[in-house]
């Protein structure tokens, strides 16, 4: 089990096999970034894990980005995260509110979609 | 285009180009009072700080008491520290803008506004005052007689009225806004019928008039002159009790009670059911003309920065309220705005995210947690329902209040509130306040505004945040509806024709049984309104729900069937997987446990001291000690299975499926599971099978057809899974996850025209388009 709460833990560990599938290799192939995701369980900038999304090699891994800098880095509540991950907030509106921060290049924080994400199925 | 875009210098005036006035005197007038536009240019680069350059933030000096109360109000602006602005500001006035301001002054005066505001009203009364009565009332009628001259052009005439015993400050107060207010509703007139109607009505009510003294218009400058006098000697250090306007506004008022001041202020002096009660049944324009009457002009050239004209009561009041932030967001967005609409691109320049940007600017707009609304329209519309002759307030009200249950935190809380006359006021002030400390404006519009400014948006890029602003808009109509049912808070449905039904409970199994899912919604829940305390008729509902694909409303039934019947195996078990699908590991441990100690059979495994600290590999040992007890159990499977999904451990969970499958072959909600399990565990092909087989099992299984489309989208296969989410959403038009995925599949394959089909939920539209 894994030892912390956030919601987000299940959608990157979805990712990491996401990303050796067929469709995943589309997306590194399309996008081509590297992405960091500040993942706080209440509020930005507190208690927060670190994703590294890799859509250059096709990776996902848990921790800061170390081999440089990431081409972007969001900072999400767990909530908005998957809000944003599942559709039910557009990364731009997320942005608007303040409900996601971005540093880095905005240009390639817009090839920052939805579609990205594998959605979860539901039982 | 409305007066107050023109006096602002909305998106309209601030096109690229015409930079500061000539060919708009009032985009001059806005720019005496706002700062010329070159000098906002400059203030953006260095914005959030630089925005106090802004000299109309002098009128809210006291403002940084509520901001540094904020959280975040670290990156506000100081409000208090531009008096070297404040003076540049005043000296505008005197010199070298006069010229300016008196232009853009003469240009409002024939702006036909009032005009309009009176046209498609209610025909008017006869201008028959009757001159009887309680003094109060011959006081409003003859008031009402010369608002309605307006209209017809009739000269008014000094009447001989009975005493009235108007006190010298009713008088001095009639006096000071008559003069005012005739030059506004009687735009189209020429200054002699001005004065004339002015005096009229002063000398009907005996009172001095010193118009003529003071020559032909001195009150103008004087009026501006005065408030920043006292917004300037408000500034001084030691007091800032209060804005200047305000305080004037305050001073006008006998006492310090709530607003619709002046209206209450008569209340006060003449007794209830004064004037003040005629006040509220008038028609909607002589209200707005009386009101408009008392306040002062500054006033409103302000308060029209962020509330539309119609809103002047409330706008002052909320500014009263301390509601300083939005006028910092208010800011920021203007700036944003002038900053975008140095974009040349004409598709940006049309795109409605510049629009919304605008509309931002100008307070039309304001952003609550979860929704857009506009703020004016909205407000203008409740205030004419309110008003308007037909319905009643008190309707409005009882309607509002019934409503209020489901509709607990809306965005039109706070115009119910007004229409309940303020009996929450400070309840109200919070809420503004904490909109727009979410709002983040100084945040956004500093990042945007420099990357817009660096160019770092491509072209395309534009176009991007211009489609998600038309995204946004559409997002918050089912936003409102659905804020409720995330908050746990089961949602009826409207127009219930099973209500009344004799036995609606016996229908709902009939037609969930049938494939029927939202017509069983609709009986069961007739059931559960009639008979609250029945578990079954909730447990069915959050069935029926879970297989309709809305798990909000599935686990708000399912909470209310558990509160009924907290020991029901099933409730539990449903309740364990609602919370697995909605990733909330603690709450699904807790009653998949609360599944295992209920249990008639394994209840002796679980010690209930282990319900207080719950571990998932307790709970998983305990359930695999069940599952040796008794492995025909096809149950106990079950709930390992989910457990497994909860831990990630997707091939264990994919087998105690399997095993259960074998016991319960025609479960279609078992092979959903084992489908929604190995298509977490990216088995997407698999997947496809098992849904295909629980769709054999049941045609109308919403679930299982949007877990297809959701199969092939994470293969990449979008063309398919929009079929599939088309489909499931044909069954059930109110599951709103396939509506999000069905949207992402459409733009991955590009289809902006059916983006927009599925923007305005046109499933007719889709299904021709995308047929199974």
């Amino acid at each position: 089990m894994a030892n912390t709460e956030l919601k987000s833990d299940n959608l990157f560990e979805m990712m990491k096999a996401h990303l050796a599938s067929d469709a995943g290799k589309e997306l590194t192939k399309k996008i081509g970034l590297v992405y960091q995701i500040n993942i706080a369980p209440k509020k930005i900038g507190f208690d927060e894990v670190s994703y590294i999304v890799d859509l250059k090699k096709g990776e996902v891994t848990k921790g800061k980005y170390e081999g440089g800098k990431p081409d972007a880095i969001f900072s999400f509540k767990d909530d908005d995260f998957m809000k944003v991950a599942t559709g039910k907030m557009n990364p731009q509106i997320a942005f608007m509110r303040g409900a996601m921060k971005i540093k880095g290049s905005l240009s390639a924080a817009q090839k920052f979609t939805p579609d990205i994400f594998p959605k979860p199925a539901k039982m | 285009m409305s007066m107050r875009e023109l006096v602002t210098g909305g998106a309209a005036c601030a096109v690229p180009g015409s930079s500061s006035s000539s060919s708009n005197p009032l985009g001059a007038f806005a720019n005496a009072l706002i700062g010329s536009s070159s000098k906002t240019q400059g203030v953006l680069k260095e914005i959030p700080n630089a925005a106090a350059a802004s000299p109309h933030a002098q009128f809210y000096p006291h403002a940084d008491d509520p901001v540094a109360a904020l959280p975040g109000s670290e990156l506000d602006r100081p409000f208090l520290q531009s008096n070297p602005q404040g003076s540049e500001f005043i000296r505008g006035f005197r010199t070298a803008d006069a010229n300016g301001l008196a232009d853009a002054w003469e240009e409002i005066q024939r702006q036909p506004h009032f005009d309009r505001v009176y046209e498609g009203a209610t025909p008017a009364p006869p201008i028959q005052p009757s001159l009887d009565g309680p003094p109060q009332r011959v006081l409003s009628s003859f008031l009402h007689s010369f608002v309605d001259s307006s209209r017809s052009g009739i000269p008014l005439h000094p009447t001989p009225l009975p005493l009235l015993g108007l006190s010298q400050g009713d008088k001095q107060c009639i006096r000071d806004r008559s003069s005012i207010m005739a030059r506004h509703i009687f735009a189209d007139k020429s200054e002699e019928f001005i004065n004339a109607q002015v005096n009229a009505l002063l000398s009907s009510l005996e009172i001095e008039n010193d118009i003529h003294a003071r020559g032909p218009m001195p009150g103008r400058f004087r009026e501006l002159e005065d408030y920043w006098n006292e917004s300037q000697g408000v500034l001084k250090p030691g007091a800032h009790a209060a804005d200047g306007w305000v305080t004037e506004f305050s001073q006008n008022r006998p006492h310090h009670g709530d607003l619709e001041a002046w209206a209450h202020s008569f209340e006060q002096k003449h007794g209830a059911g004064g004037w003040a009660s005629e006040f509220e049944q008038m028609d909607i324009r002589s209200n707005l003309a009386l009101s408009f009457l008392f306040f002062p002009l500054l006033s409103r050239a302000l308060s029209s920065l962020y509330v539309h004209e119609q809103a002047q009561l409330t706008s002052v009041d909320q500014m009263r309220g301390g509601n300083i932030e939005s006028l910092a967001a208010i800011q920021q967005t203007r700036m944003l705005a002038h900053t975008l609409s140095q974009n040349s691109d004409p598709k940006f320049q049309n795109s409605k995210f510049l629009q919304f940007v605008s509309k931002m600017s100008r307070g039309e707009l304001i952003i609550d947690d979860n929704q857009v609304k506009p703020a004016s329209e909205n407000w203008a519309t409740e205030y004419q329902q309110q008003y308007n002759g037909g319905a009643s307030w008190a309707d409005e009200f009882v309607h509002d209040e019934a409503s209020r249950d489901l509709v607990f935190r809306g965005p039109d809380h706070w115009a119910i509130e007004f229409g309940a006359e303020r009996l929450q006021q400070e309840s109200v002030d919070d809420q503004w306040v904490n909109e727009f400390s979410k709002l983040h404006a100084d945040d956004w519009a500093e990042e945007f505004g420099h990357q817009v400014g660096e160019r770092a948006l491509g072209d395309s890029s534009s176009d991007n945040w211009a489609n998600s602003y038309d995204e946004f808009l559409n997002e918050q109509l089912v936003a409102k509806q659905r804020s409720d049912a995330s908050r746990g808070v089961y949602v009826f449905s409207d127009m219930n024709p099973y209500v009344g039904h004799q036995n609606p409970l016996k229908e709902g199994q009939e037609l969930f049984r049938k494939g029927l899912l939202s017509e069983a919604v609709l009986a069961l829940e007739a059931e559960v309104m009639k008979n609250p305390e029945n578990a079954e008729g909730w447990r069915l509902l959050g069935i029926t729900h879970a297989e309709n694909d809305d798990d909000q409303q599935a686990i708000a039934a399912m909470m209310r069937a558990q509160e009924a019947d907290p020991t029901n195996l099933e409730v539990l078990l449903a309740l364990g997987v609602s919370h697995t699908n909605e990733l909330e590991q603690t709450a699904a441990l807790k009653y998949l446990y609360g599944w295992l100690r209920h249990h008639p059979k394994y209840g002796t495994l679980a010690p209930p001291e282990l319900a207080n600290s719950l571990y998932y590999a307790d709970v998983a040992r305990l359930f695999n000690e069940a599952a040796q007890m008794s492995p025909e159990d096809a149950d106990v499977h079950i709930v390992l299975g989910v457990l497994y999904n909860l831990s990630r451990e997707y091939d264990k969970a994919i087998a105690s499926f399997k095993t259960a499958l074998k016991l319960k072959p025609n479960d279609y909600s078992l092979w959903n599971k084992l489908g929604a399990t190995q298509a977490n565990s990216v088995q997407s092909a698999d997947a496809i099978l098992a849904y295909q087989q629980a769709l054999d099992l049941k045609p109308n299984y919403v679930r299982a057809w949007a877990n297809m489309g959701i199969s092939y989208a994470n293969q990449g296969m979008y063309e398919e899974s929009i079929r599939y989410y088309v489909r499931a959403l044909a069954m059930n038009p109110k599951a709103d996850n396939a509506w999000q995925y069905l949207r992402i599949s459409l733009s991955c394959v590009s289809r902006n025209d059916m983006v927009e089909a599925c923007d305005s939920r046109n499933l007719e539209l889709l299904q021709k388009e995308f047929p199974l």
